[in-house]
């Protein structure tokens, strides 16, 4: 089954295929590129705490933290480890998990195919052993003790606390101390057994790479290294969230200079994937820059009273069941900034933009687009991501240019309310 | 991609060209070198001032305004310490027209740019002074900021103990009393001489057009140039150091141990080619010994990193442990460095390290702003490697050669940001 998909404003196509077993191959030729990079990612991150395994019937529930922990052991080989491999190839190889992926991945400038033989070949060969789970308890300790002192994600994760009563968003990827001391074997074995086959799982690589060669190489590392039947639809249990925020404030102390906040917006507005959600990312991307983005009002006047600086951002994320929209930065009252960006958004309900504001904006934004293009990585997890719901990154360009004033308008007036808002902080200890 | 092509273009002003089909961006950025003297803070603060607003667009909105309607070109400043100096960094990166419905995208931003660090808004013979006010209370949280990140802070903490009576010890951004006492006139004048006398080096990648981007560059730029000053040498040392302990407690959850040894090797010697294999081997990724050694065979971190501050003939070893194991880790590391010195080193180790630098630098080539970083490398050391040139002599360096540079790498600082007491969490 072979299918490409072309995009002439960007003059870039992919190549795809579906492989026997089962995974979706995705190939974007970059002539001209040093380096190749493939990315070799599964459905499944820290909110998938509650599911079915393969070939069970009852639900159970996992500790905080392993589909993070499952990706640091994965690396381990019953001979050596990958990281060896690797480095006799003069690859870079890493790894990440977020809420609903996790993403095997390297950059090469050269024994790409052997690369990719490695990457495919270890993310398929699970060795745990009692030993080797106890040893990465130290390591993931000391990184989740890293973020416990890091100000930026602490403000961050605060804030979904904040925002969410039940939703695993809520909790931090990688658990907790607590938590993955309860990780054995076993548990491994059985997220892996439900969570990393083919089937539920995508291959995608960058670069000067012979699109042919890497389909016939993927087909026949699986007839080498076979994998069990696919057991259909995984059963994700999901808790149902309740409406409202869980928390209107939430602060914490901090070795920090000054304060720091994160505003959020929880977007009530379920519109699982595809492209409803594709819309709805682009047109809250616009709608944040329209509201306090650089050239708005209110961005300036915040900035000339010296109530933030050029750490203020923003971001939407848009998911399959949630979503929300954040304002952050730095500054020495956020509670006065958060009244005062509650009051603008009060008075753009009724005195909504300019036509011409919107238009600018949406050049922005196809601007945005075209140079994500530049970056072989960022494509590529950008698409991957995008992938796991529903999205095909190459309509990103059409939907912006049909992008209507209307519809952003109506979803603004939807998603910005104080009811459903957090305001999380971090404060300097004192 | 077609190599470099550099032209002079005035009086200590150089264009680098680097032509390359694959890219959808146009990057430009004008680089100013100053030295990391007295002015340091004063450096600093002016991008920030002029980032605010010039002739043409007075205020961010306007600026804006402006950068959207360039299809969400980026534009930003900033302030860099390589060696003993300072680079002012003015930098656009754009859609290249090519891509878009309108023209004259490029001749905009190089028109753009020039306002900006050539027409400031000056109110009696000074910058605006609003501006300079609230850039000055945005540089002293930026300064102070530092704390916020620990990893960044207890590697400045460390270089700033370890350089005390060397210009060095200075911190990119400035100091939080020079910005106290600072003299608006003065500032105005550091700027003026910045103008006339800084050596700039001005890059521009991506799908361009040699004699068009020059010819725009030569039309757009009017800088009132003299003499161009030298900026001196950064001094390395090159004294036998005793080592020192340094601890600082703070309210912390990790311990963050870092320590600062001198290479007494300078970038421009041929030396300086093994001890970036050295340093790749000791500890520049999970290849490297400090990755499996304190990482992967002791669980005591989950990142441990050796890394060259190449213009200042620098390594930093950095880790976050816990507390309770500063004894072992530091045992661990250390051993590390002495087997660097024995020659305890595999073939395997060898080569890993000499792949790993090897795919880092030929990857610069897919991202503009690398590049830029590795071409203005060479106009701050006066080296004329390519990427290409820089590859080869990794490729020639020899295990001898290795050995024989770790010889000069001593130990000079050993800096713990340290829980305070009863805040250590158990793991």
């Amino acid at each position: 089954m072979d299918k490409s998909m072309e995009n002439k404003f960007l003059r870039e196509k992919i190549i795809y295929n579906k492989l026997k077993v089962g995974l979706d191959v995705y190939i974007l030729p970059k002539p001209g590129y040093s380096r190749q990079f493939a990315i070799y990612a599964t459905r499944y991150g820290s909110n998938d705490s509650q599911f079915v395994p393969l070939g069970k019937n009852e639900a159970i529930t996992v500790p905080d933290g392993i589909a993070h922990f499952l990706e640091h052991k994965l690396f381990e080989e019953e001979e050596g480890n990958v990281f060896e491999e690797y480095a006799r190839l003069g690859a870079q190889p890493n790894a990440f998990t977020n809420f609903n992926m996790t993403a095997y991945h390297f950059t090469s400038t050269g024994n790409f195919y052997e690369c990719l033989d490695v990457l495919m070949g270890f993310v398929g060969r699970p060795y745990f052993t009692d030993e080797n789970v106890e040893k990465e308890k130290g390591i993931i300790a000391q990184e989740i003790k890293m973020y416990e002192d890091n100000p930026y994600w602490r403000v961050y994760f605060n804030l979904l606390k904040g925002l969410y009563h039940e939703y695993p968003v809520r909790k931090d990827i990688a658990g907790t101390v607590e938590s993955i001391y309860k990780i054995n074997k076993e548990i491994l074995y059985e997220c892996y057994r439900t969570f990393y086959h083919p089937s539920n799982m995508v291959l995608f690589i960058a670069g000067d790479v012979d699109a042919d060669r890497v389909i016939k190489q993927a087909e026949d590392l699986f007839a080498r290294q076979p994998v069990e039947e696919a057991g259909g639809e995984i059963e994700r249990i999901f808790p149902d969230e309740p409406k409202g925020v869980a928390q209107a404030r939430i602060e914490e102390k901090l070795a920090v200079s000054r304060p720091m906040f994160a505003l959020g917006f929880k977007d009530e507005d379920i519109t699982g994937g595809g492209n409803r959600l594709l819309e709805k990312i682009i047109a809250n991307e616009i709608i944040l820059d329209m509201l306090v983005g650089p050239s708005s009002d209110i961005y300036n006047s915040l900035y000339e009273e010296g109530l933030i600086d050029s750490s203020f951002g923003t971001d939407y994320t848009g998911e399959r069941n949630y979503g929300h929209a954040i304002m952050s930065g730095q500054s020495s009252d956020p509670e006065k900034v958060a009244s005062i960006l509650y009051d603008e958004i009060d008075k753009r309900k009724s005195q909504p933009w300019d036509q011409d504001y919107f238009l600018r904006i949406k050049k922005k934004k196809t601007g945005q687009y075209i140079r994500l293009f530049n970056s072989l990585e960022s494509t590529s997890i950008q698409f991957v991501s995008m992938l796991f719901r529903d999205i095909n990154l190459f309509d990103y360009y059409q939907t912006i240019e049909s992008m209507t004033y209307d519809y952003i308008v109506k979803e603004f007036k939807q998603l910005y309310n104080r009811s459903n808002s957090c305001l999380s902080l971090v404060l300097p200890k004192a | 991609m077609s190599d470099i092509i550099i032209k002079e273009l005035g009086k200590g002003i150089n264009l680098h060209i680097i032509p390359d089909k694959k890219f959808k961006t146009v990057y430009i950025s004008y680089c100013f070198h100053r030295d990391l003297d007295e002015d340091y803070t004063y450096n600093a603060l002016i991008p920030a001032v002029l980032k605010r607003g010039c002739k043409g667009y007075e205020d961010q909105k306007k600026i804006g305004a402006f950068l959207e309607e360039q299809y969400g070109a980026l534009f930003d400043v900033g302030v860099q310490k390589r060696g003993e100096r300072q680079i002012l960094r003015f930098t656009m990166d754009l859609v290249n027209e090519a891509y878009t419905a309108k023209d004259g995208l490029l001749a905009q931003s190089f028109y753009f740019l020039n306002r900006i660090i050539n027409k400031p808004l000056l109110e009696n013979s000074a910058f605006r002074e609003d501006y300079v006010s609230q850039e000055k209370e945005n540089l002293k949280n930026k300064i102070q900021a530092l704390i916020n990140d620990k990893i960044q802070y207890s590697i400045e903490r460390c270089i700033q103990e370890m350089c005390k009576d060397e210009k060095y010890s200075r911190f990119v951004l400035g100091s939080v009393e020079d910005l106290e006492s600072l003299d608006s006139e003065r500032l105005y004048k550091v700027y003026q001489d910045m103008i006339v006398s800084s050596p700039l080096d001005i890059f521009v990648v991506g799908d361009v057009d040699v004699e068009k981007v020059s010819f725009l560059i030569k039309n757009s730029l009017d800088l009132d140039r003299a003499q161009t000053k030298v900026i001196p040498e950064t001094i390395i040392k090159r004294v036998g150091v005793k080592q020192r302990e340094v601890v600082e407690s703070m309210d912390v959850a990790q311990a963050k141990l870092n320590i600062g040894f001198r290479t007494n090797t300078s970038v421009r010697e041929n030396e300086y080619f093994p001890l970036v294999v050295y340093a790749s081997i000791l500890g520049g990724g999970p290849h490297s010994k400090l990755f499996i050694n304190v990482r992967e065979r002791s669980s005591l971190a989950y990142y441990a990193f050796a890394r060259l501050e190449k213009y200042k003939g620098l390594m930093l070893i950095g880790s976050g442990i816990d507390q309770k194991h500063y004894q072992k880790a530091l045992d661990i590391i250390m051993e590390q460095v002495k087997d660097m010195e024995k020659a305890n080193i595999s073939d395997q180790e060898f080569t890993a390290a000499i792949n790993a630098i090897t795919t880092s630098l030929k990857g610069a080539k897919d991202e503009p702003e690398q590049l830029v970083s590795y071409y203005l490398g060479n106009a701050v050391t006066g080296a004329n490697f390519t990427l290409d040139d820089f590859i080869e002599k990794i490729q020639q360096v020899k295990l001898e050669d290795v050995v024989e540079v770790s010889k000069r790498v001593k130990v000079d600082t050993v800096y713990l940001l340290s829980p305070k007491e009863g805040n250590s969490l158990n793991g």
